[in-house]
């Protein structure tokens, strides 16, 4: 993703960067949302369930919130005082976007 | 008592926060397609604090509303009754999953509504993020007012859908 970056301005918060990496990351964290869940349904990997009455939802669930925080913060770190193309992150966004919820829809875990 | 407390949760949790993030994301959509903000006299846009200030609303009623669900409305539901139980109606996963007519609402819609809308709550915070972070061009930059109605839109539509599969479930095996 270092090849969106366009450009690097000093003064903060004038650039787009920080907004961007807020975008990407969602999307990021969406397609770790499908990826645990695809993961779990397929018998690769089962997060462990953090609060045992809920199961593994609570495993899953968190680990792809902290994928989600961990890729945020590190895009924001890279881009914040950046000018950012944003055109290819929107696209990545919608596709990664597209996919985890694709990949969260029950018919889909049949075809694993 | 006229509503047992598992059945208040379920209110708050369907009725009250998402009922407020479906407000929160259409207030905010309406705001990106009808507002056309000019800057005053300090060089704000006219209406730019409302649409940060509705954004995050509907962003911290989604994550109030999945939080609630995966830790208090879930473990109810899927509790497993004990051997021998006849009446299954203090057990919604296993009322539901007992009628092959009603398998579905656990098969296809609680397994949506355990994750589908995490997304939701990802995306509408970003937008959040971004309206604050650039209150002064979030209403007039076309790019970003063009993604942050995308993915308003997006969590709409997927806070709209697991709405929906929530009633069908409640109506079926609700949660008292």
């Amino acid at each position: 993703m270092a090849t969106l970056a366009r450009s690097q301005s000093p003064a903060l918060g004038a650039t787009n960067g920080a907004g961007m990496a807020a975008v990407l990351g969602a999307g990021i964290g969406s397609s770790a949302m499908a990826a645990f869940v695809l993961l779990n349904e397929a018998g690769l990997f089962a997060a462990p369930a953090l609060y045992g009455a809920a199961g593994g939802v609570t495993g899953r669930t968190t680990f792809a919130t902290i994928v989600w925080l961990l890729a945020w913060g590190a895009l924001h770190a890279r881009w914040r005082s950046r000018e950012v193309a944003s055109g290819p992150v929107f696209t990545w966004t919608v596709v990664l976007v597209a996919l985890a919820i694709i990949a969260t829809l029950p018919p889909v875990w049949g075809v694993l | 008592m006229l509503f047992s407390e598992r059945s208040i949760w379920t209110m708050v949790h369907g009725i009250g926060l998402g009922g407020a993030a479906l407000l929160g994301l259409a207030a905010a959509l309406f705001y990106l397609y009808a507002a056309r903000p000019v800057p005053d006299a300090t060089g704000d846009e006219t209406g730019s604090r409302a649409y940060a200030m509705v954004t995050v609303f509907s962003a911290v009623m989604l994550w109030l509303t999945v939080i609630i669900g995966t830790y208090i409305i879930f473990p109810p539901y899927r509790a497993t009754p004990p051997p021998g139980t006849t009446d299954l109606s203090q057990f919604p996963r296993a009322l539901v999953l007992a009628n092959p007519s009603t398998a579905w609402l656990h098969a296809f819609a609680m397994e949506i509504k355990e994750h589908m809308p995490w997304i939701a709550s990802m995306l509408t915070t970003a937008v959040a993020f971004v309206a604050v972070r650039y209150r002064r061009t979030a209403l007039t930059n076309p790019a970003m007012r063009r993604m942050a109605f995308t993915l308003l839109a997006v969590s709409f539509g997927v806070v709209a859908f697991v709405s929906l599969l929530g009633v069908f479930v409640n109506k079926v095996a609700p949660l008292d």
